[in-house]
């Protein structure tokens, strides 16, 4: 904090106090809601930049419309806007940034929920203009791509030549560089790893300008920094991906009335490697869908012959006659039942819509999936909490999550993955990879259904700690563990780890310029 | 921006410059608005508080302005509960969830506060009037006794229970509900019982309606409330003579008298008032105040869900009235639940455990509590809040919300 401020007020010397050291119990004295940055020194900026051909936007009009992130509870105005169009024009801008100490804060699909794309008064550098496919390789698998792409765009591109991605954020606007950034689940993940690990080679520009490339092999620190790194290391310009060859893939759902039971065969699937496609979709709390789905025909084929009879799940029929049979015996809950059969007339159609299913087989997974998340979940916010956890621990947290979902809001849906682990990659430190995970991990959202409801930012904020309070209490992590949630760091990760990591940036970033706020 | 004609426009002001419109003002300025926060005493300023303020509000200090520093804290620093007096010296000690709160010092907090929210403040500026245009607001104040104009786009009324927002938005207003004094006298201790850790309040009726004392900065505070009007002097040598007698507390006579007047009771029965047009009411100038009369904790959130609603609507065109309305329902239940009878018998609406403190005690004990509390309740009786409330309580049960067709 401003130090002088005291000084005017008191007249004697400033001391911070923490009351006593029993208050708050474990919630760190740190000011998570950012202050709007005082501008000192962006003119010399903005005019250093000209000079050099990189023009920033300073209309109203330009600047507007980064008012807010997808989670559309921060808001925060930037003072001028680039949008990225070369590595190049990046380096020049973060040099100046450097120099002048101005914030730059760094989005993409603007698809983050804590304000961390959002800037609070520095410059906004928007990738998305760094969106072209620069090389597809067949032959190695391969795809050569600036990261301001959109995954859609991206598997629109290899769709062409029969190919597509391995795995991406179901929803149409997330781009690449930001899901590397902070990891990116998909309902593959339990065979593919998180998005990020999906990566070869990067070309990250780093806080002081350089342009690296990186990968395993060359710069290994660099690129295990970038990946997962929250934006803290480097703006990621371009990125080499493994890809796969395209499959349309057959989806089946099975339906429960118990969490427990579906997590258990949830893990069960993931574990034993026995679906290409595994996730949990909650409706109620006694209405849950399971969803498998496959590559081929031959693992469609193995599933059904040996491990079908071992999931607890029903079918769609032999759970509608459960569920009637249920409501007849409590017919003061027929609005939940109501709710249900809306939701089913609803949602289902949806997920199986004629024009993306050929031989009754999905061929978009990511329109079919990322129109229903918008058009089911969606609103003009998405509030989704996490916990990500090691196996033992996943019933568990999600039971507990679940509870204060049923306190907060009328209707909510709870989605579950597994995700595949490649041994203690340095890159999931300090990340939402749990530290106690082996082999796999699972991760929960929770997903109050807001519709275009307009709840306080106190009431979600609420809802959002008391999630994050059973991270704590369990010691698990989170996905978005960033911006306004960056509170909870500390209080998840030892203070060695994360000290380790802002010396890191630190040295990476003299003057702190790059997605401040974000995570230290 | 200044236009030619000496008008000063705005897109939001603020009336007050206290912890509701630093909490506003921090979330209009962070969203990039150009706002002014007029305030009409010269900061800091002092203002009659208790500062014992509740976790969930110290935990919204820390968060939005970041750590306290100590200057803006009185000795003893930070309080671990409130302790309920019955007569029969029966005493229940609360401890606060998550353990101590700090001991603000409203003159320096209050400036901390808004200072960090990075607000424009215009102190020694008195608002006079508003008059809301449709597509704007013309406010008139005043400094030294010269006339200043604003053009905003929205008014905020943070400026406390006296609010002259709400005169100006309803000048029959101040008629039509109740007011009470609340004084607190500052004693030098000579021999202080009390468990200087806690904040004391009784319950007992011929004291007065709110009768507290704490320990501040080696004095002790005794407080009293009362209808406005009433001497409340009477009461505060009673109170005094009362703790001398059944605590063994020696005071020095007062030698500082503090005193304010409250709006009491809106948050009770469930009669905010939010305001009209492009003026927007928070703080406890809308109602707010939590029981034993923490009033800090709800104007800081009912302060930024104003700012927030104000970011909302200047920033993506859509209805003031209506969205602050529908963001600031959270903040109505968690302050009316603390004052719920459902909730206080079968829930846990207050940040210190209350139903806990209860079952330590004896069965005998526990029952001349409850009916010490029914009996405290009886002068209450005159202003016709009971059934209101009962009223209010069940609605709330059946709907899951408090009624906003009975606000302002």
């Amino acid at each position: 904090m401003p130090q002088d401020n005291l000084h005017e007020i008191k007249g004697n010397k400033n001391r911070l106090a923490p009351v006593t050291p029993d208050s708050l119990t474990g919630v760190p004295r740190q000011q998570t809601n950012p202050s709007r940055w005082s501008g000192s020194g962006w003119d010399a900026f903005v005019a250093e930049l000209n000079s050099a051909g990189v023009n920033i936007s300073q209309s109203s009009a330009a600047r507007s419309i980064y008012i807010t992130d997808g989670g559309g509870v921060a808001m925060g105005l930037p003072r001028g806007v680039l949008v990225a169009r070369s590595s190049e024009n990046v380096s020049k801008t973060l040099k100046a940034a450097q120099k002048h100490r101005v914030p730059v804060t760094v989005r993409g699909g603007g698809l983050t929920t804590e304000g961390e794309c959002v800037s609070y008064g520095g410059l906004q550098l928007d990738m998305r203009g760094m969106s072209r496919v620069l090389h597809i390789d067949s032959a190695n698998m391969t795809v050569r791509a600036e990261a301001g792409i959109y995954w859609h765009s991206l598997a629109e591109a290899l769709r062409r030549q029969g190919l597509d991605y391995l795995s991406a954020p179901l929803n149409m606007t997330s781009s690449v560089g930001g899901t590397l950034g902070v990891g990116g689940i998909d309902i593959n993940s339990p065979k593919f790893g998180c998005s990020a690990d999906q990566a070869i080679s990067l070309k990250v520009v780093t806080p002081t300008g350089y342009i690296v490339e990186c990968s395993e092999q060359v710069n290994p620190e660099l690129f295990e920094q970038v990946l997962l790194g929250y934006g803290q290391f480097g703006v990621i310009t371009e990125a080499t991906l493994k890809i796969r060859p395209f499959t349309p893939i057959r989806m089946h759902y099975f339906y429960y009335s118990s969490l427990k039971e579906s997590i258990e065969d949830l893990r069960f699937l993931v574990e034993e490697e026995i679906a290409d496609y595994a996730g949990i979709l909650t409706m109620l709390d006694r209405a849950i869908n399971l969803l498998v789905a496959f590559d081929s025909d031959e693992r469609e084929q193995e599933f059904f012959s040996r491990y079908r009879s071992r999931l607890r799940g029903h079918g769609e029929i032999g759970f509608t006659l459960r569920m009637a049979a249920h409501y007849a015996l409590h017919p003061w809950k027929v609005k939940e039942a109501l709710y249900l059969l809306e939701r089913k007339r609803a949602l289902l159609p949806e997920l199986s819509p004629s024009a993306h299913m050929q031989d009754n087989k999905m061929v978009d997974r990511t329109v079919v999936f990322s129109r229903a998340v918008w058009k089911f979940w969606g609103g003009r916010q998405m509030v989704i909490p996490d916990l990500a956890t090691s196996r033992e621990k996943f019933a568990r947290a999600v039971e507990r999550g679940n509870a204060v979902c049923r306190r907060y809001f009328p209707n909510y849906t709870l989605y579950c993955v597994g995700i595949r682990l490649f041994g203690s990659r340095p890159r999931y430190e300090l990340s939402c990879i749990p530290p106690d995970a082996q082999d796999f991990a699972y991760g929960c959202e929770f997903e109050p259904i807001l519709g275009d409801h307009y709840y306080s930012r106190d009431h979600l904020q609420s809802f959002k700690n008391e999630i994050y309070d059973i991270g704590v209490d369990m010691g698990t992590s989170y996905y978005r563990f960033g911006g306004m949630m960056k509170g909870y760091i500390r209080r998840v990760f030892n203070n060695e780890l994360v000290d380790k990591h802002l010396r890191i940036k630190q040295e990476a970033d003299p003057a702190m310029i790059l997605n401040p706020d974000v995570i230290f | 921006m200044t236009a030619p004609n000496g008008i000063r426009e705005v897109d939001v002001l603020i009336s007050g410059a206290s912890l509701s419109s630093a909490a506003a003002a921090k979330r209009l300025v962070d969203s990039g608005l150009e706002v002014v926060a007029l305030e009409r005493y010269a900061l800091p300023r002092h203002k009659t508080c208790s500062g014992i303020i509740s976790p969930r509000g110290h935990r919204f200090l820390i968060e939005n302005f970041g750590p306290l520093p100590k200057e803006i804290l009185y000795e003893p620093t930070s309080c671990r509960g409130v302790t309920f007096h019955f007569r029969g010296m029966i005493q229940m000690p609360m401890d606060f969830d998550h353990g101590t709160t700090p001991h603000l010092d409203r003159m320096y907090s209050d400036h901390w506060a808004i200072k960090r929210s990075k607000v424009e403040v215009h102190d020694k500026t008195r608002l006079i009037g508003i008059e809301d245009r449709g597509t704007h607001v013309e406010v008139l104040a005043r400094r030294n006794k010269e006339d200043i104009r604003y053009r905003t786009r929205v008014v905020i009324g943070a400026d406390g229970p006296n609010s002259q927002t709400v005169r100006c938005l309803y000048p029959e207003y101040r008629k039509q509900i109740n007011w009470f004094t609340v004084a607190q006298y500052l004693h030098e201790i000579i021999e202080c019982p009390l468990d200087p850790e806690y904040f004391h309040f009784w319950f007992h009726p011929v004291l007065g309606y709110y009768t507290w004392s704490h320990e501040r900065n080696n004095r002790q505070i005794v407080g009293v409330g009362y209808k406005a009007g009433e001497r409340l002097s009477h009461r505060h040598r009673m109170t005094i003579e009362y703790l001398a007698k059944h605590y063994g507390v020696k005071l020095e006579p007062g030698d500082e008298r503090q005193a304010v007047v409250n709006n009491f009771g809106l948050s009770l029965i469930n009669r905010y008032v939010f305001g009209k047009g492009n003026v927007i009411i928070t703080g406890q100038a809308a109602g707010f105040l939590n029981m034993i009369g923490e009033g800090m904790s709800c104007a800081l959130h009912s302060g930024a869900i104003a700012g927030e609603a104000v970011a909302e609507s200047l920033h993506r065109n859509t209805g003031l009235q209506s969205v602050y309305r529908l963001m600031i329902a959270s903040e109505v239940k968690r302050c009316s639940d603390q004052w719920n009878p459902i909730k206080i018998i079968f829930g846990r609406p207050h940040e210190a455990d209350f139903r806990g403190a209860l079952s330590n005690l004896t069965a005998r004990d526990k029952r001349k509590v409850i009916i010490e509390i029914l009996k405290f309740l009886y002068p209450w009786g005159g202003y016709n809040w009971g059934r209101q409330m009962v009223t209010q309580a069940l609605l709330r049960e059946l709907r899951g919300y408090y009624l906003p067709s009975r606000w302002l």
